[in-house]
């Protein structure tokens, strides 16, 4: 090494995390041990006929975080130049969110070293069952239940799924999750994740003894999360006034702002299917368009940062209104850690990401649930459990936040960990 | 020989085809020679015999009249046209033979007559003659002889054809004689050299002189030699084989004439036409001519009605037949006395067409290939038209001053409108709507330069969809007025310009016109096919290391293909390679869709006008209709994408994109694709270009010319002797072709570097760094080098996270591979946002520096001066990571020039003397006119005027600068000045000013009009700054004295206050 300076790594960074969690918790060094790393490592040669004839031999990871409180879960990427070291982060980051929100699973990761974009539908195939071939032992519903990601589909799933039953010569829905509705997929699965944000939104609201009538939340980001976040928030009687998103067209992000609310309907029937709002159409309908940072600035209670990492930074979380009482985490690490602490220290209200965006899996958890079953929810049904989910897990964050005086983000950390500890130590582990 | 009739019979059956007039002749030898008497039925066979020996047997009757008895076929008496032979015997009339044509045929030797059937109805007479004189002898008197030729057997069968031949052409036969004795000679019999005037060619004192004339020698008495020649004949060959040399000479014979008519200079088109009618009808299969009249034929041919250039022929002349023409024939729209041609586009498709044709057999893949019906309008069209309106004066355009040219133009498409046709060519225009299948037709430009190598001309004339709907007499009009814009567009300024460029500006610039049938359906109040596009048998873009160039490369869009073959800016068309039909461009359902074509080009027959419209709307409204449209589109998942279920798409509720799945999984399409791109590239002996369309059912072939190879993307030529120390990296694999010529700026993630950053924010601010470069950094002028996979997602220590807007003003893009141990990373060949590198024509290319000779000259990019700190202070804390190297401060005024050539496998970037004449990646897309020093020198000179005139203290400025290509000195034609304003005025100064402002751009943007032929809006884009701005350094104020690509400052003159507005400069 040339530098002085470590080279980024994704694990390290995740176990410096929980070092200081084990820190607080005082955990004693068995604990510390077992959790700094992966329970178990799988790493295999998945050897794949290509469409000519030839054979290439593509490296397979499976990394098994933690499984003390149920089978392991969690992605599946194929990406060219994978590491163990991010899939190792990804794997703890699993076990911390099942834990948040209670869910009976730990936490897993996986991939294949491969670029999709060289491969046939054919070769990516046959990928997807020589790597159930070589992991299908040491997965299954009640072991390790794999999940789409970077680069695989609902397509990848059942194909895998496929294998699999073809091994074991039985149906087995419950062994992957992601599929599609019909085939052993599950309802509400596009609005779980905005749902989820919503729910933990409400309750934050009814802690801090503020009518969710009569605020008003201003949202970064129109996708999948976002758009559904707006429509529940503006159901409960909030007032969403802002939707920022990203310009394919001109290169740049706008934001859309309407003081009387944001009617999902109408602005999705200008919007595109990556959540790209028509500009010209949207002024047509009385929207105003702002530069896509001031979503941040607006006048409002809450704030959804639900587009992309590191989006609230040192830069512009000074530009955040004094009347935002609330931040609620829609995506994945939204908020660098500088602009963490200015949050923190003007006392805004934080749900953080651990906890908000837990939506997701947790309706990945009841879509195995449903198949193990083989008895399949409604859509009310799903979002009913998701509610009761969602609100319980919030629950125990803000309680234990309330009674330690913590920031949130450090309750969701300390909660999940030690529960997962619990586990361990229960089944007399350390 | 076991039966010597047997062959005769079949041979006389097979020459009933070729040699019509034979078997005529020897049907009636065999009535009257065989038959005991001669009675009435034995005439009547006679009769009917005779018609199939003219040639239009259809309406051809026969009469025979012998003293008062008439024997007549049944339609005789509505004869037209008649020729007639008196029945002599010992002399005396008898009768006579008629024979007659029923309705009007072409002029020909005798009436619609040929000579040849003039001496065919003597020798029927003849025969009639002898058979009724020997009739006569016989109930006379038995033994006293027969006549000749009749009554014995021939001991040979072919004695028959040279009986005839003494009797009917001894011209003939004595040709006929003199090739026998040539072919036995060839054939090494000895003795054979006797036959030709007995004297063996090496002997002959007279051979060894060449001043002297060679004596004149005596032929023996022909039937003495035509005598000898067939013994000897007889001794060395069997009968098959001496009446297969008589039938193919005989061919030939009657083939001389379409030679001597296309040989003729004073032949027209219409003499060509008759000419191949009547080869046509006279029966003779070209296979069955001698090869080397075979080939003079189809060289004459395509000559004459395609083009002239010898490359061309000669490749033609494998692959088209005579009987390729006859369609041609029948489809040509000429002038009287034409001499023209079809012209490039129209030969390159029936050559392609052809060529196809030859090579479809193994597969069986391209039986159904079709190409789309088509007239054509001779080349010389263009000048009769002129000629009949009187308007010879526009010939004078080309050598005008190009302004002029341009300011002329539209008042010339107005009087070419206007004009009439000559009727001629009107009645073929009719002809050919009334023979093409009703509904929309393109009107295509077939230039004589068009098409060659070297000068495509591709886009410099126009082709022009027509509706065609309405009454017959408003579709002619509609068909007329689009011939003439196209007429006129030859005296256009950008055809006139790229010809002086070419040096082809002389050559006298007839124009072919190709009418075809647009291939399609109706849905809706629309037409067009279910898809089309453009294929290019090597592929300069490829996405995957997997992809070799002879992979080819197909772009492909719904509806008519004019969206594949121009870079829209807003639409993307589907890209595939047919060599690698399974690998995609896009392989996550995000970027399928992103990628997906959205807009389709169609014919609306309502309003008879090409118009555009989107995708999604057309297959909601009619997606029934819309011919193979299931097998377009993939439905949207909420994770995935897939093929639309068996019970096909709910068009109305379903969320579907257009991907061509279907097609290209399911169909044989793109097996078609490769093996026609194959053959084609083989068969031409270049890499081609074509364009294609579907209908749902069948693929068309719609043009074929060879790849055309714009300086952009043609193969540079690699030099050899380039200073090790002005090397900066040179490749050697996934080479592409292609040049990136003036390169100024050169952004540098160093790779180890940035492994070793520390923190994943780190790694983030890498890219945005880069993104704000690529808004500083002027535009196509720098590169993009860094590690591993640029717009990394998820594990973004594999390249920097950037996304497309980020580096979307790059030239080129450049990953860097350096091998770890034994391992070098997967490089990404630009997938994350490949499509938008395409049509943006941003280059790639990957470095595997550690491969050699590969290498990476990794001291100049860290021992050169970092100018990231003052360009991006925000991210100077990067300066270790990003370099951003000023290479012209660096080298003394050097650029970087990347040539790359894909023929070598080889590319090289090294730093070179600027080449001004030379243009961006971008602008090389266009065709240039002159220099490129002069559109950024007279924007200098503007700007300086403009400064040096303007009232500065009225409208309260302070100061103007220039920034951007005019300062760069790349403006190119269609470049805007980029002013700088420093003003300190007041709010009704300002206004003041921009109108001012406004009105000197306008009349600037109409001068470069003249000048360019770029439309714009106005040539000045004027940016205010004011002294806050300066202070802050904020957005262009930044500019003002920048480390690089500084603002420059211009001279402001002395206040000439007296009437600012009204002098915006000379022009």
């Amino acid at each position: 090494m040339s530098t002085a300076v470590k080279p980024f790594s994704s694990f390290e960074m995740a176990q410096s995390q929980f070092d200081h969690v084990a820190e607080v918790l005082d955990l004693d060094e068995g604990a510390c041990d077992l959790l700094r790393n992966p329970l178990r490592e799988f790493s295999f040669a998945i050897p794949t006929r290509m469409d000519d004839g030839t054979i290439k031999i593509f490296r397979g990871f499976r990394v098994q975080h933690n499984d003390a409180r149920g089978p392991s879960k969690g992605g599946l990427r194929f990406h060219p130049m994978e590491t163990l070291d991010m899939v190792r982060a990804l794997a703890m980051w699993m076990t911390w969110k099942c834990a948040v929100v209670d869910i009976p699973l730990g936490g897993g990761k996986g991939g294949v070293v491969c670029d999709p974009h060289n491969l046939s539908l054919g070769e990516q195939e046959r990928i997807c069952r020589g790597f159930v071939r070589q992991m299908g032992r040491n997965m299954g519903p009640a072991l390790d239940v794999p999940a789409p990601d970077v680069m695989t589909s609902a397509q990848h799933m059942l194909w895998m799924l496929d294998e699999f039953e073809a091994i074991h010569g039985s149906h087995q829905p419950g062994f992957i999750t992601g599929k599609p509705v019909g085939i052993g997929g599950s309802q509400g699965r596009t609005e779980a994740t905005g749902y989820g944000v919503m729910f933990t939104v409400r309750e934050a609201l009814r802690d801090l003894d503020i009518r969710i009538e009569g605020t008003s939340a201003s949202f970064q980001g129109f996708g999948n999360v976002s758009q559904y976040a707006v429509r529940l928030y503006r159901e409960m009687g909030g007032t969403p006034v802002c939707v920022s998103c990203w310009d394919q067209r001109d290169g740049t992000s706008y934001a859309y702002t309407k003081r009387s609310g944001i009617d999902v309907d109408e602005l999705l029937t200008v919007t595109d299917r990556f959540g790209g709002i028509n500009r010209p159409e949207a002024e047509r309908l009385g929207y105003k368009v702002l530069p896509g940072d001031d979503w941040i600035s607006q006048d409002v209670d809450i704030l959804v940062p639900a587009a992309l990492e590191n989006q609230v930074t040192a830069e512009n979380v000074l530009r955040v209104g004094p009347r935002v009482k609330v931040i609620a985490e829609g995506a994945n690490g939204p908020t660098s850690p500088e602009a963490d602490r200015v949050i923190h220290e003007r006392g805004i209200y934080m749900i953080p990401d651990l906890l908000a965006n837990a939506g997701g899996v947790t309706c990945s958890y009841f879509e195995q649930v449903q198949s193990n079953m083989n008895f399949y929810w409604d859509k009310d049904e799903v979002l009913g459990k998701l509610d009761a989910k969602m609100t319980s897990a919030y629950m125990s964050v803000s309680d234990l936040a309330r009674k330690r005086g913590i920031y949130m983000r450090e309750a969701a950390y300390l909660i999940a960990v030690d529960r997962v500890v619990r586990a361990c130590r229960d089944r007399g582990w350390v | 020989m076991g039966n010597p009739d047997q062959p005769l019979d079949s041979i006389l059956a097979s020459l009933k085809e070729r040699a019509k007039e034979l078997a005529c002749l020897y049907r009636i030898d065999e009535l009257v020679g065989n038959a005991g008497a001669l009675d009435a039925d034995v005439f009547e066979q006679v009769v009917r015999a005779i018609p199939p020996g003219w040639q239009f047997p259809g309406i051809c009757e026969a009469r025979l009249t012998v003293g008062l008895d008439r024997y007549s076929t049944d339609r005789f008496n509505r004869a037209v046209a008649t020729m007639s032979s008196p029945v002599e015997v010992e002399n005396e009339p008898v009768g006579t033979v008629a024979v007659a044509y029923t309705e009007p045929c072409p002029e020909s030797d005798e009436g619609p007559f040929l000579k040849e059937e003039r001496r065919l109805i003597d020798a029927v007479a003849q025969r009639i003659g002898h058979a009724i004189l020997r009739a006569r002898i016989l109930t006379t008197g038995p033994h006293l002889g027969g006549a000749p030729g009749a009554g014995d057997t021939p001991p040979h069968s072919w004695e028959v054809l040279i009986d005839f031949l003494r009797r009917t052409d001894r011209e003939l036969l004595g040709r006929i004689n003199r090739r026998m004795a040539n072919h036995l000679c060839w054939s090494g019999v000895p003795s054979a050299s006797d036959l030709l005037g007995h004297v063996p060619m090496s002997q002959g004192p007279e051979n060894g002189d060449e001043n002297r004339p060679a004596q004149r020698r005596r032929f023996s008495s022909e039937d003495e030699l035509t005598r000898r020649t067939f013994a000897l004949a007889a001794e060395h060959l069997n009968d098959t084989e001496i009446i297969a040399c008589i039938q193919t000479w005989l061919n030939e014979e009657k083939s001389l004439f379409l030679i001597q008519t296309l040989e003729n200079p004073d032949s027209g088109l219409a003499e060509t036409a008759e000419a191949l009618k009547r080869f046509r009808s006279s029966g003779v299969v070209e296979g069955d001519l001698p090869a080397a009249m075979q080939t003079t034929l189809r060289v004459a041919l395509v000559r004459r009605y395609f083009v002239d250039q010898p490359e061309f022929i000669n490749i033609a002349k494998d692959h088209i037949a005579i009987s390729d023409l006859y369609e041609v024939v029948d489809r040509l729209v000429h002038p009287t006395a034409s001499h023209g041609k079809i012209g490039g586009k129209g030969a390159g498709l029936v050559l392609a067409h052809r060529i196809l044709r030859d090579n479809a057999g193994s597969s069986g893949l391209l039986a159904d290939l079709r190409v789309p019906k088509t007239w054509y309008v001779a080349s010389d069209g263009l000048l009769a038209f002129i000629h009949y309106n009187n308007l010879e004066e526009v010939y004078n355009h080309k050598y005008m001053e190009i302004e002029r040219v341009r300011q002329e133009y539209p008042h010339i498409i107005q009087v070419f409108k206007n004009s009439q046709f000559p009727p001629e060519m009107r009645k073929g225009l009719s002809a050919a709507l009334d023979d093409l299948p009703p509904g929309p037709i393109i009107v295509r430009s077939s230039s004589l330069l068009e098409d060659r190598s070297g000068a495509s001309f591709a886009g410099k004339y126009k082709s022009l969809f027509l509706a065609n709907q309405g009454t017959k007499a408003e579709r002619l009009a509609a068909l007329e007025d689009a011939i003439a814009e196209i007429y006129a567009s030859v005296f256009g300024p950008d055809p006139i310009e790229y010809r002086i460029e070419r040096g082809l500006l002389h050559f006298s610039e007839e124009m072919g016109i190709l009418i075809q049938e647009v291939v399609g359906r109706r849905a809706g109040d629309y037409f067009f096919p279910s898809f089309a596009g453009v294929a290019f048998s090597s592929n300069e873009f490829r996405w995957s290391p997997r992809i070799k160039r002879e992979d080819g490369l197909i772009r492909m869009v719904p509806g008519l293909g004019t969206r594949a073959v121009d870079r829209t800016g807003d639409d993307y068309p589907v890209l595939v390679s047919p060599g690698q039909p399974t690998l995609r461009v896009s392989t996550s359902a995000r970027d399928i869709v992103r990628y997906a074509p959205r807009k389709v080009d169609v014919i609306d027959l309502e309003r008879r006008a090409f118009s555009t419209v989107e995708a999604a709307t057309l297959l909601r409204g009619c997606g029934d209709d819309y011919p193979g449209a299931r097998r377009l589109i993939s439905i949207v998942q909420p994770d995935h994408v897939s093929l639309p279920s068996a019970l096909g798409p709910n068009w109305e509720t379903d969320d579907f994109v257009i991907t061509f799945e279907g097609v290209l999984s399911q169909t044989p399409f793109m097996k078609q694709m490769r093996e026609m791109l194959g053959v084609l590239r083989e068969g031409l002996g270049t890499d081609v270009d074509i364009e294609f369309a579907h209908d749902g059912e069948h693929l068309y072939l719609v043009q074929c010319r060879a790849q055309s190879r714009s300086t952009e993307y043609a193969p540079a030529a690699i030099p050899r002797d380039i200073p090790h120390n002005r090397l900066l990296f040179s490749a050697s694999r996934h080479i592409s072709n292609g040049r990136v010529p003036n390169i100024t700026h050169i952004v540098y993630v160093d790779p180890e570097a940035y492994a070793n950053l520390g923190s994943y924010r780190e790694l983030k601010d890498v890219a945005h760094a880069v993104g704000r470069l690529n808004s500083l950094l002027p535009k196509r002028q720098f590169i993009l080098l860094g590690p591993g996979r640029w717009g990394s997602r998820g594990d973004i220590k594999l390249g920097v996270s950037v996304t497309y807007s980020d580096i979307s003003n790059a030239a080129m893009l450049l990953e860097i591979a350096r091998a770890s141990g034994s391992y070098v990373p997967e490089l990404s060949f630009g997938t994350h946002f490949f499509q938008d590198m395409v049509e943006a024509g941003i280059r790639y290319l990957p470095l595997y520096p550690d491969e050699p000779p590969g290498m990476l000259n990794e001291t100049f990019l860290k021992s050169s001066r970092n100018i990231l700190p003052s360009l991006v202070p925000e991210h100077q804390d990067l300066g270790a990571t990003v370099r951003v190297i000023d290479v012209q401060a660096e080298t003394g005024g050097n650029i970087l020039r990347v040539l790359m050539n894909a023929d070598l496998e080889e590319a090289v970037g090294f730093l070179a003397r600027p080449e001004r004449d030379e243009t961006s990646v971008q602008e090389a897309a266009w065709i240039e006119t002159g220099s490129q020093e002069e559109h950024w020198r007279w924007r200098l000179q503007m700007a300086e005027r403009i400064a040096a005139r303007i009232d500065a203290p009225a409208f309260g400025i302070k100061q103007l600068y220039l920034i951007g290509s005019v300062k760069n000195a790349t403006a190119g034609p269609g470049s805007d000045i980029d002013l700088l304003v420093h003003d300190a005025g007041d709010a009704e100064q300002r206004s003041r000013l921009r109108l001012w402002l406004d009105g000197v751009s306008l009349a600037l943007a109409e001068i470069n009009y003249l000048r360019t032929g770029y439309e714009t809006e106005g040539l000045l884009d004027p940016h205010y700054v004011t002294d806050e701005d300066i202070a802050n350094k904020t957005s262009f104020a930044a500019k003002i004295g920048a480390v690089t690509d500084a603002a420059r400052r211009l001279t402001l003159g002395r206040n000439s206050a007296l009437d600012p507005p009204a002098r915006p400069g000379p022009a």
